[in-house]
């Protein structure tokens, strides 16, 4: 009886000739997030199994392996020889805390085997009722715990009880290279995350204005992009000095457009980094009219200054249905810490929430936008997550 | 680097930490065992809890804590019993809260307001004083305005009316600073270690010797069973130096200390910067404010030119204002630009100047680009 870890994949099986790219996609990062742990990974027919590990990393394992894109599920299993005795040994183990219903599912791959399926998930389940039957009862249509039994070809059966979710999707690096704008708030980690889902590879970009935000509120991000980049395989934040813009903003530009003008920089400056970092797209966390400057007007006024494709993930969900991704993944403690991000400074009392672009233009024309970006562009922090 | 923050903590005194050195090479013993070496370790902290008692009345004993906020919680947990409990507006967390899990648990709990500077208003403070009233906490100087309390004759106007009052003051921005002898009224006092360079992680509980305290930890008996817990011999023995040290010099720190707050309020450009302290606050604490700017940013900018300052409270958006400074009934542009510029006895003159004059020209640099 030796303890593996079988790895399934969703959407990759939909795949026709290049599944195999997306597949070794995959194995490459099963192995970058499990690397420093030693271990053997098989692979079967869309499916993976993680062996000969020692069992004091089996948590490890478990907890990494949820953070790689395009694994779907995992279940922690026993493989045993395909011998009536050895399975029913390891089934009964697992059954201790089982409460209420069960039923036992077979899936006989290796028809060399005597007994058919039915035939033995009705044994084992008879097996499991003899030692267990005070606390338990047999339901085969909507049972609350199942013991399932794969008998595979090579004579070995993978026998297991819990299926856990991962993050599913595609792996890294199969959907090309965005760049995420990362603020600190509770939306954009989420929205990196949903595009690690899709294989997105991320950096990240995050503007600050010290001495208008503290270092505090730029660990915070450091805290948030680190955790973004458990799903992303690693990622770059690049730290975008953002003072001087907003202090020229501000000094010369109406009020009311602070936060349209600020929007329209930060875009203008993701998509030169993204060129120049070999990024395809900008990713933000915008939900439509969440803020003044997410209504369909404010964006439009920054979609207009760039030309690559803007990814927004979260366009139509409610701030709850953000709230609960972010609390999944685990961001959300880290995004309500009180520090400021570089949006609540020069915060205007009533920003514009239908900015009109002939008079944006006219107000931007106040400024050198060339000097001022690529004072800020010679200047970034890169940091390695 | 030229640091103002010395009421948040200070730089541990030097000389101190070499005395207690010997405690982490060679005399490590654990002071409860009852071999030679152990009990010699023993004896040390007991000259220790000596040197610090010489800078209180005989009739006083202590037991070493952990911190203030330890200390603070150990007498009201301890005393708080029955019938009612007051403190003022002005308390620091540590004893705040303490009243404020009180309330929660259901006590009748009374809080005295507050005057402008921050001191306690004590004619009202007396109005809450009745028959029942078994327990009153007064800071001695409040750790954001510097405001100073007469606990003396507050402790004893109690006790007038209700002589069975227990009295505990917070004197951790006191204790070593302000030349101030305690008198019999006041039965409790907490005190830090890392407030007078001393190290974090150490503290005090004095009270009168027949007052009988209830522990707030158990365990092996340590500090007559009042207060169980391996002792912290390295950060004692710093304590006890570190106390002696200042006690003997304490009126001439506070001369060189009013002498730097007083250079401050008098090179400060009283047009942008509102001062909060008052005159007879203490000299170790001067809490400004740069009104309709935000504090943390001043802070920040002072940090570019390797200054320190406090903020006294985090004060954005996000973060209420200073409940202490909102209790003495400032208004919301008043509390967005408070900083607190906190001394100590190794500041210079030329630090104090170049201080000042950087914090007169970020505010002004700030007021001009938020000119809006």
């Amino acid at each position: 009886m030796k303890r593996i870890i079988i790895i399934r994949v969703c959407e990759i099986f939909l795949k026709g000739k290049n599944r195999f790219y997306f597949l070794n996609l995959l194995e490459e990062h099963v192995k970058k997030a499990l690397s420093g742990i030693n271990f053997k990974l098989e692979k079967l027919q869309m499916r993976y199994l993680v062996e000969d590990f020692d069992e004091s990393d089996f948590q490890t394992i478990i907890e990494k392996l949820k953070k790689v894109s395009g694994v779907h599920t995992i279940s922690p299993a026993y493989s045993v020889d395909s011998d009536y005795e050895k399975i029913k040994e390891c089934v009964i183990p697992l059954c201790e805390d089982f409460k209420g219903s069960f039923k036992v599912e077979t899936n006989r791959a290796d028809k060399s085997f005597a007994i058919p399926s039915v035939e033995l998930s009705r044994m084992l389940g008879g097996d499991i009722l003899s030692v267990y039957g005070k606390n338990i009862y047999v339901d085969v249509k909507k049972p609350q715990n199942t013991v399932k039994i794969d008998m595979r070809e090579n004579g070995k059966s993978l026998i297991y009880t819990q299926t856990i979710k991962c993050v599913g999707g595609m792996p890294i690096g199969s959907s090309g290279h965005g760049f995420l704008m990362l603020s600190g708030g509770i939306d954009s980690p989420v929205a990196g995350y949903m595009m690690c889902k899709r294989g997105m590879k991320l950096s990240s970009v995050h503007f600050h204005s010290y001495p208008y935000t503290g270092e505090a509120a730029k660990e915070k991000v450091i805290t948030l992009g680190k955790m973004i980049a458990e799903y992303s395989a690693g990622m770059k934040l690049y730290v975008v000095k953002f003072t001087k813009i907003q202090e020229a903003i501000h000094k010369k530009c109406a009020e009311d457009l602070m936060i349209t003008m600020m929007r329209r920089f930060m875009m203008r400056i993701t998509e030169r980094l993204a060129a120049m970092h070999g990024g395809q797209a900008i990713i933000t966390g915008e939900s439509l009219g969440q803020v003044a400057s997410q209504t369909v007007e404010s964006i439009t006024s920054s979609n207009s200054v760039v030309t690559m494709p803007v990814f927004r993930p979260l366009i139509a969900f409610d701030k709850l249905e953000t709230i609960e991704i972010a609390e999944r993944i685990g961001t959300y403690e880290t995004s309500i810490l009180p520090y400021e991000d570089c949006c609540t400074v020069f915060l205007p009392k009533y920003p514009a929430i239908k900015p009109k672009m002939d008079r944006i233009l006219k107000e931007e024309a106040r400024l050198d936008v060339d000097a001022l970006i690529e004072e800020a562009l010679s200047d970034v922090e890169v940091i390695y997550l | 680097m030229i640091y103002f923050d010395n009421a948040a903590t200070t730089k541990p005194l030097f000389s101190a930490v070499e005395k207690a050195e010997a405690f982490i090479k060679d005399q490590y013993f654990n002071p409860s065992a009852k071999y030679g070496k152990g009990i010699e370790v023993k004896k040390q902290i007991d000259l220790c809890k000596a040197s610090v008692l010489k800078c209180f009345p005989p009739f006083y004993d202590l037991i070493f804590t952990s911190c203030g906020t330890e200390s603070d919680n150990t007498a009201i947990f301890s005393f708080a019993r029955r019938g009612n409990f007051i403190t003022t507006q002005g308390e620091h967390s540590a004893v705040f809260e303490c009243f404020q899990e009180l309330k929660k648990r259901g006590a009748d709990v009374r809080y005295a307001p507050l005057n402008i500077d921050g001191s306690v208003n004590v004619e009202e403070l007396l109005k809450l004083v009745d028959e029942k009233t078994s327990f009153v906490s007064v800071v001695h100087v409040n750790n954001e305005t510097g405001a100073i309390n007469d606990i003396n004759a507050i402790a004893s106007q109690i006790k007038k009316k209700n002589p069975n009052a227990i009295f505990h003051s917070d004197g951790i921005q006191a204790f070593c600073k302000i030349p101030y002898i305690l008198a019999e009224s006041i039965d409790l006092y907490s005190v830090s270690a890392h407030k007078i360079g001393g190290l974090k992680g150490t503290g005090a509980l004095i009270k009168k010797k027949k007052l009988n305290l209830t522990p707030y930890l158990f365990g092996g008996g340590q500090e007559s069973g009042l207060r169980s817990g391996t002792e912290n011999v390295f950060g004692i023995k710093t304590f006890a130096e570190a106390c002696t040290a200042h006690f003997e010099t304490i009126k001439l720190n506070f001369d060189k200390a009013l002498n730097l707050k007083n250079l401050f309020l008098q090179n400060l450009d009283k047009d942008l910067i509102k001062i909060i302290s008052s005159e007879n606050s203490s000299p170790y604490i001067l809490s400004v404010s740069a009104e309709g700017l935000r504090g943390e940013v001043i802070m920040h900018m002072l940090e570019e030119f390797d200054i320190i300052v406090g903020t006294g409270s985090a004060c954005s958006s996000k973060n209420p204002h200073s409940r202490i400074l909102k209790a003495c009934g400032y208004g919301a542009k008043t509390l967005d630009g408070m900083l607190r510029i906190s001394f100590n006895e190794s500041n210079t003159v030329d630090e104090a100047l170049f201080a000042v004059n950087k914090l007169n020209e970020c505010v002004k640099r700030l007021k001009g680009i938020m000119r809006k």
